[in-house]
């Protein structure tokens, strides 16, 4: 299939972009499509190839755009938004049950709470990404902060000296999240 | 995206759905026909199209297909069931806020004051 070193260029900068598997293959299609669109209405192959590359957009507008409908932001910008209200009712979980009493060493406390922020800042990282390739952390956050959830069920299981009604509301939200990460995650490994 | 990049936004999804409503197509395809069915005001750059589309074939509103076309592949979507009945329900609604939007801002004649 005859192309033009403009177009093979452009590609190869794609590519580079670590764009979703089998994406390259149909912006390639896509691209030569319009090439030859345009070769046909008699424009020079240069020419073709330049209108071609204007009405495709750019490699940074390609980017964003796999970013912007990418499920990995999705789901960080779900467990942004969501985060606030489950920590609030681990937050009124643990003053309920008086947390400062549990035999918890400090030291592990510390390095929770730095996970968390961690974590929180990988989420925000990818929700606010224009790069697909930075989106894809999500994945990482999203496991994290499965990790945490299990911790803090671990911990109460472990530490609580017994049951404070805002557990009630805690504990779920904590196993949903769990669960909804573990649903989505062969989705956002593959994507 | 030229003038109506503002216009388009929020209504991508059924619009790209409205595309496939005649069969399966590819997304250069898709994107002509957008730009040709709205006379040209939703002229999207053609790669933005596509992660739209992979959008909504991971929603399973549209599905894709690989074959081999001049060499090469090509991918080309069609309607889900869901897809057929998500472009039903949305062209009832906007046709029901379209009347009334129309209604509203249509001029009217003032009452007679006798």
């Amino acid at each position: 299939m005859a192309s033009h070193h403009l177009i093979e260029t452009f590609l190869a900068g794609l590519a580079r972009c670590r764009l979703p598997a089998d994406a390259l293959d149909e912006l390639a299609d896509g691209l030569a499509e319009t090439y030859h669109h345009h070769l046909g209405t008699g424009l020079s192959p240069q020419d073709a190839a330049a209108r071609a590359l204007a009405e495709f957009g750019t490699t940074k507008e390609i980017n964003a755009a796999f970013a912007r409908h990418s499920p990995a932001r999705r789901a960080a910008r779900l467990m942004l938004v969501t985060g606030p209200a489950v920590g609030m009712c681990w937050g009124a979980s643990l003053v309920a049950a008086r947390f400062w009493t549990w035999p918890i060493p400090r030291p592990a406390v510390i390095a929770f709470v730095a996970s968390l922020l961690a974590t929180i800042a990988v989420l925000a990282a990818a929700a606010t990404s224009n790069t697909y390739s930075r989106t894809r952390i999500a994945v990482m956050g999203a496991c994290a902060m499965s990790l945490l959830d299990l911790i803090m069920l671990f911990s109460i299981g472990y530490a609580a000296p017994g049951f404070v009604w805002p557990m009630a509301l805690a504990v779920p939200a904590s196993i949903a999240r769990v669960g909804l990460t573990l649903r989505q995650l062969p989705m956002l490994v593959a994507r | 995206m030229k003038a109506d990049s503002q216009a388009l936004k929020g209504h991508l999804d059924v619009l790209l759905l409205a595309t496939l409503a005649d069969g399966p197509q590819h997304g250069y395809a898709v994107k002509e026909a957008l730009r040709d069915g709205s006379n040209g005001r939703f002229d999207l750059p053609t790669g933005t199209v596509y992660p739209a589309l992979h959008r909504l074939e991971a929603a399973g509103l549209i599905a894709g297909s690989w074959s081999v076309v001049d060499g090469r592949r090509r991918r080309s979507y069609q309607l889900t069931a869901a897809g057929e009945t998500k472009l039903a329900g949305e062209r009832t609604n906007w046709r029901e806020f379209a009347a009334a939007v129309t209604a509203m801002l249509e001029a009217k004649p003032w009452p007679a004051t006798t």
